[in-house]
């Protein structure tokens, strides 16, 4: 006899609550767990009140008396089992927590500085006629971040392709020269930025081929963003499956259009990484803007004919000067570059989000 | 009393004992599991009883919810985004879904063997098959006669005792398959799932793994999902039959013993798949 389903209990298992009993802990794991993390930190606490040992030498204790308190907490919780995972966890929890530390302290400073600076003159207005002593009211750096924004674009407009083109002709195109490509690539992605200012420098600006301008600056950028957007692309083209690239072949595509209507679109998300890493990579670099595009006090958008300011070269200007109102405005500065920043990678992520058609 | 009519009472207690005999202790059971990817139910109401030592096919369609919940019977499930459940797993009358129950412990105890061959590429033969005790920290002595004891059962070691210490990607895929199948005898399951194990291999593989796990259905439970019917004849004691209709949660339509499900279905939707008229 085998047995049936009975349809009439339905309605009663439809009624069944959709939980997830994974989640569910025991209040002997809660308080555990509380305890784990309250006890070492009374103890640290205890002891930068009440005794004589340095303040540094507390800090370094607290990582392995956390580590003893979690040891403690897991074999009474999970058994010797969960003592392996509660030194990852510790470990994995503090780490984390010493970069958050690092990035908000970054963060923090710039804000605290930065904020003074920051009014509707200082974000729409160029700073000509004004010289490191006039106060904050006057002048902004709208030019500058122009200018950096001028100049990413053209070394993005370069390197980007070539970048992708280098990293399709290592891993789909697999040329006879591609250990040549890829040595060169990775000596590229060695080079000092200001060696990329030099070269640019000698090449093109003292030869009389170009002026210093925003598009020598580009270009020295592309030098930069070259290596990182080609190594970072072949990485994630790499990582796209074989099983795909046969799939394409035997449906008659071409190779080319197997690149780019079925490799390139499976790993767009890393390809846009590939991009921010490149932008990310140049966005803050200096030296080489000092020799390439030099610095100006007016608003320049012609990217050819003259020499134009920059985020990074005006923070470098402003923070050397013996006023106040200067060094405030090489961190409102620092301000706007870090918000550019992330404006740019949201709108990155956004535009290289998955999207099936 | 005649003789004759004395034997035939002898001959009907000896089938009764026999029977008594075949009543097995419940392993595993399920009851009334309803399983859910965010708010899609997609299976419903599961009650079942794996008894101990034998092999239970689990039958129906594609996307009907038997890969879901073999994944349940070992907490696999909730590695899923969304993965979300209700009902009781017990595993030795205990609900493996308890608060206090460490999931490794039970998938320690309930292995598994997937659909694709998944042995470690970076690991020789005899590192594969010793991967679980290394890598659940178990210890057991003597690991030649452990290597030599798992692939035999896995019906493995004639073919790779002279390169023991060869890349495990070297092996065929049926052989991939059977070594990774004793790879999980090696951390000496009670219950072994095996999600469509053979649907990847040829035929001579096939019967290989079949005759492999009519032997360990000796020692361990079985629960097999498959597409192949043949199959789940050759192998099972029992046969559950799963089947969604459109947009709605899989059931458990039928399940009995396999010759029932087979040889006698009540239901017309089994007697149709089982007779492959659909799905």
């Amino acid at each position: 006899m085998t047995t049936l389903f009975d349809p009439s209990r339905i309605p009663t298992l439809q009624q069944q609550e959709r939980i997830r009993p994974w989640n569910k802990r025991t209040k002997k794991f809660d308080v555990t767990v509380a305890l784990a993390v309250i006890v070492p930190l009374l103890i640290v606490v205890a002891m930068f009140q009440f005794s004589d040992i340095p303040d540094a030498l507390v800090m370094v204790i607290y990582l392995p008396l956390q580590l003893i308190a979690s040891g403690i907490a897991a074999s009474l919780t999970k058994g010797k089992r969960g003592i392996g995972d509660s030194i990852i966890i510790v470990n994995a929890i503090g780490a984390s927590i010493f970069s958050f530390v690092v990035i908000i302290s970054v963060i923090w400073s710039l804000l605290s500085h930065g904020l003074k600076a920051l009014s509707i003159p200082f974000l729409t207005q160029n700073s000509t006629y004004i010289s490191p002593s006039t106060p904050l009211e006057y002048g902004g750096i709208a030019h500058a971040a122009l200018g950096t924004l001028l100049i990413v674009a053209i070394s993005a407009l370069i390197a980007v392709p070539i970048g992708i083109a280098t990293a399709i002709y290592i891993t789909e195109v697999r040329g006879k020269a591609v250990p040549y490509v890829r040595f060169f690539v990775q000596s590229m992605s060695g080079v000092p930025s200001v060696v990329a200012g030099l070269f640019i420098l000698t090449t093109l600006i003292l030869t009389g081929a170009i002026n210093t301008s925003a598009f020598a600056g580009g270009l020295a950028y592309a030098i930069l963003m070259l290596p990182t957007v080609a190594r970072t692309a072949e990485e994630v083209l790499r990582l796209v499956p074989d099983d795909l690239r046969t799939g394409a072949l035997a449906l008659g595509s071409t190779r080319a259009r197997t690149v780019f209507q079925v490799v390139l679109p499976a790993a767009k998300t890393g390809i846009v990484t590939a991009i921010i890493l490149g932008v990310a990579r140049v966005i803050g670099e200096t030296a080489p803007l000092l020799m390439t595009a030099g610095k100006n006090d007016a608003t320049v958008t012609n990217p050819f004919s003259d020499p134009i300011s920059t985020l990074p070269v005006s923070i470098f200007e402003n923070v050397a000067q013996p006023y106040p109102d200067a060094v405030t405005r090489a961190w409102g500065s620092a301000l706007i570059l870090m918000v550019l920043v992330a404006i740019l990678f949201t709108t990155a992520r956004l535009i290289g989000r998955n999207k099936v058609k | 009393m005649s003789t004759a009519e004395f034997e035939k009472s002898v001959v009907a207690l000896e089938n009764e004992f026999a029977k008594a005999a075949e009543i097995r202790p419940i392993e595993l059971e399920t009851r009334d599991v309803s399983v859910w990817f965010n708010t899609r139910k997609v299976l419903e109401g599961v009650n079942m009883q794996f008894e101990k030592n034998t092999v239970t096919a689990l039958i129906g369609p594609s996307g009907c919810g038997k890969s879901t919940f073999i994944r349940t019977l070992n907490r696999l499930h909730e590695l899923l985004p969304g993965a979300a459940l209700a009902g009781e797993v017990l595993y030795e009358g205990k609900d493996i879904y308890g608060p206090t129950v460490d999931p490794v412990h039970i998938r320690l105890n309930i292995g598994m063997v997937f659909q694709k061959p998944n042995p470690f590429p970076s690991m020789t033969i005899r590192g594969n098959v010793l991967s679980g005790l290394k890598l659940s920290g178990m210890k057991r002595s003597n690991h030649d006669e452990l290597v030599e004891q798992t692939l035999t059962s896995a019906g493995l070691w004639n073919e790779v005792k002279d390169r023991l210490d060869h890349a495990a990607g070297e092996l065929s895929g049926g052989q991939q398959q059977r070594l990774v199948i004793a790879r999980a005898l090696a951390v000496n399951p009670h219950v072994l799932l095996m999600d469509e194990p053979c649907s990847a291999l040829d035929p001579a593989s096939t019967l290989k793994i079949e005759e492999t796990i009519r032997e360990l259905s000796k020692d361990i439970t079985i629960v097999i999902v498959t597409h192949n019917m043949q199959q789940a004849v050759r192998v099972a004691d029992n046969t559950a039959f799963f089947l969604a209709a459109e947009g709605e949660p899989g059931h458990v339509v039928e399940q009995g013993k396999t010759t029932d499900i087979f040889g006698n279905p009540q239901d017309q939707r089994t007697l149709d798949y089982v007779n492959g008229r659909f799905g």
